[in-house]
């Protein structure tokens, strides 16, 4: 798995932050150096070892006091500047710029809409190298929150607002991010993957995800299609060109082309596959995905068909 | 007077006797000791409530992907886990600490309104069934202990479980606000005759000042628990948003209840820190006026940043950074408060009594609380790390490395008052000990945690680097902790029975309710001490040396 | 009377914080109203279903109480006669005014204006429902000292009771007037 640490940034955005995490976190290191060396000095230094007298009163000292006000003061004046100078740079205005991705949390999946290309994905977002994206972010149902450590700031996805922040990642990888606001039972299973592309290999993605996937016409795939439209997975589930248009659970027309099954839970290979379908309530217990109570011959003929989705 | 020393003295008090008479003699009870006892007693159980609830969910998160507990009870048990803390047990003890010492501390009889007090202590108690009675109807609540809408909506939350949060809510806030007006009034209108208020001592100025948080505090979330109520049960539509209702609004709500709740939590124990570093350290506190009057500052501004817990939600830039330059300013208040416990401590002669090293240790452990404190007002490095397990740590370290720690010391430091008997101070330091390595073992790595990207309240977690090991350590960490109290308990049971006799003033402290017997009567004081400044039984025992005379302002 | 000796009395100040925090308990209420003023867009809001001059009357009768409630305090005070008269009458205008928000009540609910119907429906019963609460515990509290001067129990030295009572009529009468500004005379577009 990947790691996911705001100490590891790949944006300009998650930089400037960086830079200021760094910033402060000596400052404050800093100041508990100095206190707690203080106490524990004070703790040694000034020991009942019995034979003292008693020690004389102290009542205050003006100076002093307005001195230990003032210099924090002055301190947090200056972490407050450098604060909005940051905020400036990590999170820049958007302008009348459109989104380039809008994102609708659900419960307990992330639903990618991408709408120059026409086209709807879910849980793993594709986004060219060194380009920054506005990612338009929604909710259909409670508050999520869109989060990648990696790549910038996180912001909440409040059902009937509009929030937008950029992303962007400075190298060819993928960056693992997660739900950072509770969203009820599966808020752990709701797992991002941004996945960061040259600009050809995002172009030929892009190509890819916008055409119709190819109808199987016999076998088993055959025979997986006509149970996926007969059985109840079409209430939920949309695969563009066999007329399902579900939008409960995540699109799959391209299904096999991800790498993950259920936000994350588990890797989308035919095994786990057929086994997610099996009984996704071992596996992500809570999730709106019922256990259909399939027959294994039924589960080797859907995992077929929806293995040709590429 | 340098010597701490426990002179054996008999148990002489009837009242006492005849308090033990029956339980009704408790349940009926206005005396604002009893009632205080109760708070006390009622808030240890509620903590092993909640504390077993966190031990389940640190076991659940030990290993990755486990399947100890289901997603439904860990949700249950993070919601009570965090309501109880914060409801059922922090703000009453604490209260329970202000019934009991401000009325002696100030030379008074009783509280202001005896009755009130009672009621005040009922209402608490029926909130916390009420939310305890969830279980047996069938489901807990499990939106977080702050119900952020629309999760907490029928839609989401189709069971009964928010419905009992939010009355119990309801009921505990109106037994808050009852119990704070009544220190107010107690505060205000029976100190002794020379007692004015620049003489209070610390700890009565700041209950006083909390108290003032909680009445302006409490109707906020109040009236936010009322709309969600109405909302479930009547089909408003407040916080639904398919009809217009604004999810954020519930937040504005419930943060302006939330930030000075934090606050309500941390100055009692500011209180009880002021009290027994000095005494400890055998001088008088240092710069007693910026000490008061930053608890006044710290809880003017305490209504001021509440956004600070909204950062994520997108307000904008203008009020992110109003609320972060306000946040910020808490910060220096705070600070003064610090430091000028540590400059009593200078030049003392300090004697590591249990309740002496929960101070000290206070000292360090909130000064990391604050920090992160600082850090989250730092708007951008608050885009990454809120809601994260580095957030956990912060409200941890304010909360059990601020807050705990003073109670703790507080239990050591009036234990023998409260009681007549010491607490074994050998127990006392493994207390100590095990508490203070079992919460940092706990707590810290959190920090780290969070910054390596993990959420908080997750159920489970995969097994991304180095997450296994970090979450073992804190689990490992919260059974030393659990082990520590039950240290504690034992301390206190056996103490309470077969525990040193303490005299009046076994610590040799100087504030009134030490003037009187241990426990004291049920009138609690026979005659109280001339009151000429902030130590009175010092002025007394040191004609020579009073504070007047050594120069102390009054 | 000093501010000293006037905060001094332990059951004025504690009723004083007592209304400061049911202050703050109304302002989140009315806030609430407030912030989704406009919000409704098509059907009932205040504009086209409250009536404003029933309301302004029975706002006078109830705002008249505050008069009426001082005159019985002021009675007691000098031990002159009237304080159950003047209490009498305080009592039926908090009865007058619960009557006519029964009616407006009755009324918007004829239209189908509920509680549930949209967020105007929402936040009006909400401010003007813990309003009407407030107003029904006072009129409890002033019947139980009517009847304690019946029975001849009301003395001057009892004044601080009385005087409290007073308080929470006057607070009750000050909400009013700011629910009704904020619900019923912005109600215009």
């Amino acid at each position: 798995m990947k790691s996911s640490s705001v100490f590891s940034p790949h944006s300009s955005f998650a930089w400037s932050i960086y830079h200021l995490n760094v910033f402060v976190l000596i400052a404050m290191g800093v100041i508990l150096l100095l206190v707690s060396g203080l106490v524990l000095y004070a703790s040694w230094r000034f020991r009942a070892i019995g034979g003292e007298g008693t020690p004389k009163p102290n009542f205050g000292n003006l100076r002093l006091e307005l001195m230990y006000t003032i210099l924090p003061a002055m301190l947090l004046a200056a972490i407050m500047v450098f604060t909005v100078r940051t905020m400036q740079s990590s999170d820049p205005p958007q302008g009348a710029h459109p989104d380039d991705v809008e994102v609708v949390g659900h419960q307990w999946w992330w639903e990618f809409r991408y709408p120059q290309a026409g086209f709807v994905t879910a849980n793993e977002v594709h986004i060219p190298v060194d380009t920054p994206m506005l990612f338009g972010l929604g909710a259909a149902d409670v508050i999520h929150d869109f989060w990648v450590p990696e790549l910038g700031r996180k912001e909440d996805m409040i059902p009937g607002t509009h929030g937008r922040i950029w992303l962007a990642a400075d190298r060819a990888n993928t960056y693992s991010g997660a739900c950072a606001e509770f969203c009820g039972v599966e808020h752990a299973w709701m797992r991002i993957r941004v996945i960061a592309q040259s600009k050809q290999e995002y172009a030929s993605w892009l190509h890819q995800q916008q055409q119709t996937p190819a109808l199987p016409a016999s076998g088993e795939a055959a025979a997986g299609l006509n149970l996926f439209q007969q059985l109840s997975c079409a209430n939920c589930h949309t695969i563009r060109g066999t007329g399902t248009s579900g939008t409960i659970g995540p699109d799959l027309t391209h299904l096999a082309s991800r790498e993950t099954l259920a936000a994350g839970r588990l890797n989308n290979t035919p095994d786990q596959l057929y086994l997610w379908l099996q009984q996704p309530d071992i596996y992500k217990p809570g999730s709106h995905m019922p256990n259909l109570h399939l027959t294994d011959m039924q589960l080797h003929s859907i995992v077929a068909y929806l293995e040709t989705l590429r | 007077m340098s010597e701490i020393s426990v002179l054996p003295q008999p148990m002489h008090d009837l009242e006492v006797e005849e308090s033990r008479a029956g339980l009704l003699r408790w349940a009926a009870s206005v005396d604002h000791k009893q009632i205080a006892l109760m708070y006390m007693m009622a808030s240890i159980v509620f903590f092993v409530f909640g504390g077993v609830e966190a031990l389940l969910m640190r076991l659940q998160l030990a290993i990755p992907n486990n399947a100890f507990l289901s997603p439904e009870t860990y949700d249950q048990l993070f919601t009570l886990h965090g309501t109880t803390m914060i409801f059922l047990v922090t703000v009453p003890v604490l209260l329970g600490f202000g019934t009991y010492i401000v009325p002696l501390m100030i030379g008074a009889r009783d509280m202001a309104f005896p009755r009130l007090n009672a009621l005040g202590f009922w209402l608490f108690l029926f909130g916390g069934f009420l939310l305890y009675f969830s279980i047996l109807a069938g489901n807990a609540p499990d939106m977080g202990w702050f119900s952020y809408a629309p999760l907490s909506e029928k839609s989401y939350s189709s069971l009964g479980g928010v419905d009992y949060w939010a009355l119990g809510i309801l009921a505990i806030g109106i037994g808050t606000v009852s119990t704070a007006i009544n220190l107010i009034a107690t505060v205000a209108t029976l100190r002794v005759p020379g007692m004015t208020l620049r003489r209070l001592p610390l700890f009565a100025w700041m209950s006083a000042v909390n108290s003032f948080l909680i009445i302006f505090a409490m109707p906020a979330i109040n009236a936010a628990a009322a709309m969600l109520f109405i909302d479930r049960n009547l089909h408003a539509r407040f916080f639904t948003p398919d009809a217009g209702g604004s999810p954020v609004l519930w937040q504005h709500f419930f943060w302006n209840f939330g930030h000075p709740e934090v606050y309500i939590m941390i100055l009692p124990a500011f209180g009880i820190i002021s009290e027994v570093i000095p005494v400890f350290s055998r001088k008088a506190i240092f710069g007693y006026g910026f000490v008061a009057a930053s608890t006044v500052a710290i809880g003017l501004l305490s209504f001021g940043v509440w956004a600070h817990h909204m950062f994520a939600v997108g307000l904008g830039h203008p009020m992110d950074i109003f609320f972060a330059a306000g946040s910020a300013l808490i910060a220096i208040p705070t600070g003064i408060k610090i430091f000028n416990w540590i400059v009593t401590m200078w030049g003392g002669t300090i004697h590591f009594t249990t309740a002496m090293l929960f101070a000290v240790a206070f000292l360090i452990e909130f000064t990391i609380g604050g920090l992160s404190g600082v850090i989250f007002a730092v708007v951008p490095i608050d885009w990454q790390l809120t809601d994260t397990y580095f957030l956990v740590a912060h409200i941890h370290y304010v909360l059990f490395g601020g807050t705990m720690f003073g109670i703790l010391s507080g239990v050591y430091y009036w234990f023998p008052k409260f009681t007549g008997k010491m607490l074994s101070e050998k127990l006392g330091k493994w207390n100590f000990w095990l508490t203070v390595i079992g919460f940092n073992a706990t707590f810290f790595i959190q920090h780290v945690l969070g910054a390596e990207g993990m959420p908080r309240r997750v159920w489970t977690y995969p097994d991304l680097p180095h997450w296994y090991w970090m979450n073992m350590l804190s689990t490992v960490g919260a059974f030393v902790l659990g082990f520590a109290f039950l240290v504690l308990f034992w301390n206190i049971w056996r103490s309470r029975k077969m525990g040193e006799y303490a005299g009046d003033n076994p610590w040799s402290a100087w504030t009134l309710e030490w003037a009187t017997s241990s426990p004291p009567p049920i009138y609690n004081f026979a005659e109280v001490p001339p009151v000429h400044g902030r130590r009175p039984i010092w002025d007394l025992e040191n004609p020579e040396h009073t504070d007047a005379k050594q120069g102390g302002r009054s | 009377m000093t501010s000293s000796e006037f905060f001094g009395n332990k059951t004025r100040l504690a009723v004083l914080l007592f209304l400061a925090s049911e202050g703050i308990f109304f302002a989140f209420l009315i806030t609430g109203y407030v912030f989704y003023h406009g919000a409704v867009k098509n059907g009932p809001d205040a504009h086209n279903s409250l009536d404003v001059l029933k309301t302004g009357i029975y706002t006078i009768i109830l705002l008249s109480s505050s008069a009426t409630i001082y005159m019985a305090e002021r009675a007691l005070k000098r031990k002159q006669k009237g304080f159950s008269f003047w209490m009498g009458i305080t009592v039926v205008c908090g009865l007058v005014f619960l009557f006519g928000e029964m009616r407006e009540y009755m009324r918007l609910l004829q239209q189908n204006v509920t509680i549930s119907r949209n967020l105007f429906g929402s936040t009006y019963y909400t401010v003007t429902g813990f309003h009407a609460a407030h107003v029904t515990i006072g009129i409890i509290l002033m019947g139980i000292l009517l009847l304690l001067s019946f029975r001849g129990g009301i003395k001057e030295k009892d004044h601080i009771g009385v005087e409290v009572i007073s308080y929470y009529w006057h607070f009750v009468d000050v909400v009013w007037v700011a629910v009704f500004s904020v619900i019923y005379l912005w109600s215009t577009r």
